[in-house]
């Protein structure tokens, strides 16, 4: 196996895990928090596939703007999801 | 060929931190624990672009961990502005 392919591979695994932590999470502002992560490993996978602009814009969008939005929201709304 | 693999090798150890942050950010007890994984995180991927965009000498590649090293300042105020007056 070689390097790159080591590093991708710990990258998807991450983005695996954050998402999973996104999904499981009850308090939303964690939740929101690790869909953050995931978006930022998933961008770091896009980067080692050498695709940079899509990198960019998943960096970008993904993972700053859309966890701002998601923060916006839960402060108008409640913070701990009902069982 | 020896500064390509070792500029790879600490590509990989920082992602295993990166690893041990996305553990704290599962299981930390209060919501600053996980903002500050997080933030870690995104120093740590930046540090891992810039790397990887040395290791494989794609200097064209690196502007991606500049953007993300700006936006991520964003994300990170927020974050910080909302467990400043929005905890509830």
């Amino acid at each position: 196996m070689t390097l790159w392919a080591s590093l991708l591979t710990m990258s998807l695994v991450m983005t695996v895990v954050a998402g999973f932590l996104a999904v499981v999470l009850r308090d939303l502002l964690a939740a929101a928090l690790a869909l953050g992560a995931q978006g930022l490993f998933l961008s770091l996978a896009f980067y080692l596939l050498q695709a940079p602009d899509v990198a960019i814009a998943q960096a970008g969008i993904g993972a700053a703007l859309t966890t701002a939005i998601f923060l916006l929201a839960i402060r108008k709304t409640r913070r701990k999801e009902e069982e | 060929m020896i500064v390509e693999l070792s500029f790879g090798i600490a590509a990989a150890v920082l992602l295993a931190y990166a690893l041990v942050c996305a553990v704290r950010l599962g299981v930390g007890p209060t919501a600053a624990d996980r903002a500050v994984a997080l933030d870690t995180i995104n120093t740590l991927v930046v540090a891992i672009m810039v790397l990887v965009g040395a290791a494989f000498d794609l200097m064209i590649i690196m502007d991606v961990a500049l953007v993300y090293a700006l936006l991520s300042f964003v994300g990170t105020l927020y974050i910080a502005r909302y467990l400043e007056e929005g905890l509830r």
